[in-house]
């Protein structure tokens, strides 16, 4: 019965995306397409078989995945770090917030002319931009998680006696791991976001640059393969980050908003 | 950000100065070359030139407009449609996994497609920051709409409410604290799309702007056009939050 | 079960089904519910006079919940039917009210009290150049006039509560189902409230059913007291209440009558119980 269950809602969920590729095709078919703005699905899933089989969509692939995973780990390492401070300090918190509310908005890409100008084009520049990216959101998540850790605990910390690395270690770090994690999860799928808007926009490398070429080059089954593999690597992407949730912290991320 | 104490402005202040002083420090010892890194002063002086006179009050007009525009446009569909959706359970079987797929797609991965269809045009990048910005509003309507407390479904079935009053009285407010975060989020992105847009589609603006400052290493330009950017940022997200918590008066007491 | 120990007061179903149903408000007519092979309530029947009120009491999982939400059309019986004023009930309607337990899920939180009840004149189309009147008419019977602008969230449990009745009063029912309504209110606010509930539905005449697990509260506020019995859902007991009205909360619940009642329906519910 529950497999029955399953299995009906799965042709319900797939009926839309089949059918508008069906009807896709068909109207393709129907109209002889030749355009340099359309392409047929089975056009799109040759051109795709394409690019996988000469290694220039795996190479575009590790090189976006390269630079997202770099900037996320430095840009949430730091901002958590930072962010952990602020709430364990309230001198810090003080000291630094107007400043922060200040940096906070100013649009990561407003920061690729500089970058570009500084470093140069490379893996370099785009890292440097999903750090400062991932930087401020995990700054406000950590300070957020670290102010809502159980204040009977930090009294607890502070009738032992514990120092500050203890206390981080022993009490704040393990309290605040799955919203750090969630940190973690949000920040990932944002830098996949600013990796491919860096590359689309300046940086001659990664999956960006590669749909931003097979349009320039009007082949419009490439780029619609480049796109669907871009969407599918962010899928995937959230959908491991989301299975390892659940296993990691089954009782958290339940009621978190989607 | 509630009521600032005086100690807390006051040490913010303190550090926003000492920020400033230090970013004076790097570029006086040259630390890295005036070319590329401005100091304070000249980044203000090429503020101020710009926005008295200057080409930058029209472009950061333009810009602004873009992204209003682009906001509104997916703010207006992304409510209605997410609205459409969410009231009926059998909608949301059929339509929210395509979307849910759809969702990790980046927004900037839709500018090629935009450009092989509209060229690098005003509409094009309009479209982009449209698109980007949906997705958020959509989303948060529906799961909104769908995580409304179902006795309140039974509260309307017993004082007979109409399903347009179900949707204007109960669905709609219910759902309003994740739309308002969402029409936050959403401005964040337009912003960042606006931005995209134009230096892309070399469209007039403060994106355009700031690539073209980088290009002829003027880096005092550069710098102007990047406060302006936080500052638009800045007021959005303030105005915003300041709807924000007018409209959701009634949940603020509620902690 | 011992009948030789349950009084004259207490009847049998069957000779309370035999009483004439020509004018009852509530017809309860050989009710079936079912979940798949899971029979939920297993053959109900009962008339419900107008003006009275009649109270529920049972083990949990007997059917209770279920039976008020089935009078409030919010589920239908698998077999059998309902009938209001001999009319069918195929589904919710505003003559018949219901007060759920859980206040706080069932106010709007972004409404204030004065918001709140006014919903209920919104549905029913009543033009908004008369709800003010309306609206503070109803806030000053239930007690809540000094509290008309304020949210859910700045109200406490008692006070919510009593703006679901008024809202529920808005509707102008003909009958009043009450959910275990008090279930979740401290026992001096819930003494008011019984007293204040039956003070309103004498006064307009509504028909009550009362569904609670309280057997002290169900003996002070009904005419009559339905045990029901679980697995599946039936109503083992029909007891008569024939204490003096209007009720006080002191003399009634000290009257020999209201002690013995309590006495023989503890015993009849521990009996389901084991």
């Amino acid at each position: 019965m529950r497999v029955a269950r399953f299995m009906h809602t799965c042709w319900r969920a797939a009926l839309l995306p089949v059918g508008l590729i069906l009807a896709a095709q068909v109207a393709a078919t129907a109209t002889q397409l030749e355009s340099d703005t359309l392409a047929s699905p089975a056009d799109i899933a040759r051109a795709l078989a394409a690019i996988l089989t000469d290694g220039s969509l795996a190479r575009a692939t590790l090189d976006t995945l390269k630079a997202a995973a770099a900037g996320c780990a430095l840009g949430v390492g730091l901002g958590s770090f930072i962010g952990i401070l602020l709430g364990l300090f309230r001198i810090a918190d003080d000291l630094l917030d107007l400043t922060i509310e200040l940096l906070r908005p100013v649009p990561v890409v407003a920061l690729i002319p500089v970058t570009m100008m500084l470093l140069g084009f490379g893996a370099q520049m785009e890292i440097v931009i999903i750090t400062i990216g991932m930087l401020w959101p995990s700054v406000v998540l950590a300070r957020a998680a670290v102010k809502e850790v159980e204040p009977r605990l930090m009294e607890v910390s502070r009738v032992m006696q514990l120092g500050f690395a203890a206390r981080l270690v022993k009490i704040v770090l393990p309290a605040i791991l799955p919203q750090l994690f969630m940190s973690l999860k949000l920040a990932a799928g944002y830098a996949l976001v600013v990796a491919v808007t860096v590359e689309i926009t300046a940086n001659p490398q990664g999956l960006g640059y590669g749909i931003m070429m097979a349009q320039q080059a009007l082949r419009p089954a490439e780029m619609f393969a480049y796109l669907l593999w871009i969407g599918a690597v962010g899928w995937l992407l959230s959908l491991l980050l989301n299975a390892t949730q659940r296993r990691l912290f089954p009782a958290h991320g339940r009621g978190e908003p989607r | 950000m509630n009521r600032l104490s005086f100690r807390k402005l006051a040490l913010g202040v303190l550090t926003l100065v000492l920020f400033i002083l230090g970013w004076k420090l790097v570029t006086d010892a040259r630390l890295i070359s005036p070319i590329f890194f401005p100091g304070p002063e000249r980044t203000y002086a090429a503020l101020v030139k710009g926005l008295s006179g200057g080409p930058l009050l029209a472009q950061t007009v333009e810009t602004v407009e873009r992204m209003l525009y682009g906001w509104l446009l997916a703010s207006a569909v992304g409510v209605l449609l997410g609205a459409l959706i969410g009231i009926s359970r059998r909608a949301r079987a059929f339509i929210a996994p395509t979307l849910e797929l759809l969702r990790p797609l980046p927004a900037s991965a839709m500018i090629p497609v935009a450009i092989a269809f509209l060229g690098f045009s005003d509409q094009m990048v309009l479209v982009v920051i449209a698109f980007g910005a949906l997705w958020p509003m959509l989303l948060a309507t529906i799961h909104g709409f769908a995580a409304m407390e179902p006795r309140l479904y039974e509260v309307s079935a017993v004082l007979g409410l109409s399903r347009f009053q179900v949707i204007w009285k109960l669905a709609l407010p219910s759902a309003m604290p994740m739309i308002l975060a969402s029409l936050r989020l959403g401005l964040t992105i337009s912003l960042v799309l606006a931005v995209v847009g134009e230096m892309l589609a070399s469209r007039a603006g403060l994106g355009q702007s700031i690539l073209a400052a980088s290009r002829s290493f003027r880096s005092a330009d550069l710098f102007a056009g990047i406060v302006i950017l936080g500052a638009i940022g800045l007021c959005g997200s303030r105005l915003l939050s300041m709807a924000e918590r007018r409209l959701l008066r009634w949940q603020a007491v509620h902690r | 079960m011992s009948v030789s120990r349950l009084s004259p007061s207490v009847s049998r179903p069957h000779e309370e089904q035999a009483s004439p149903a020509v004018q009852s408000r509530i017809g309860i007519r050989d009710v079936t519910l079912s979940y798949g092979a899971l029979q939920i309530i297993g053959g109900i029947s009962l008339d419900i006079a107008p003006g009275e009120t009649v109270s529920i009491i049972g083990p949990s999982g007997c059917g209770k919940t279920t039976l008020l939400r089935m009078l409030a059309g919010l589920a239908r019986p698998t077999t059998g039917e309902i009938v209001l004023d001999g009319q069918p009930v195929s589904g919710p309607s505003r003559s018949v009210a219901i007060v759920f337990q859980d206040y706080g899920k069932a106010l709007l939180p972004w409404r204030t009290a004065a918001g709140n009840v006014s919903l209920a004149l919104e549905a029913r189309g009543c033009p908004a150049r008369e709800r003010p009147e309306i609206i503070r008419d109803l806030l000053a019977k239930i007690g809540l006039s000094r509290h008309a602008d304020k949210y859910p969230s700045e109200m406490s449990g008692g006070m919510q509560q009593r703006l679901q009745i008024a809202r529920c009063l808005a509707q102008e029912p003909k009958v009043l189902l009450m959910d275990e309504p008090f279930g979740a209110l401290d026992a001096m606010t819930r003494q008011a409230l019984q007293d204040e509930v039956l003070a309103l539905t004498a006064a307009t005449g509504a028909t009550m059913v009362f569904v609670t697990h309280d057997l002290e509260e169900a003996i002070y506020l009904g005419d009559r007291i339905v045990c029901l019995q679980p697995n599946p859902g039936r109503i083992g007991r029909i007891v008569d209440v024939r204490l003096p009205k209007p009720r006080d909360q002191l003399l009634t619940r000290e009257d020999p009558e209201f002690l013995r009642l309590r006495r023989d329906l503890y015993d009849l519910i521990k009996d389901d119980h084991q």
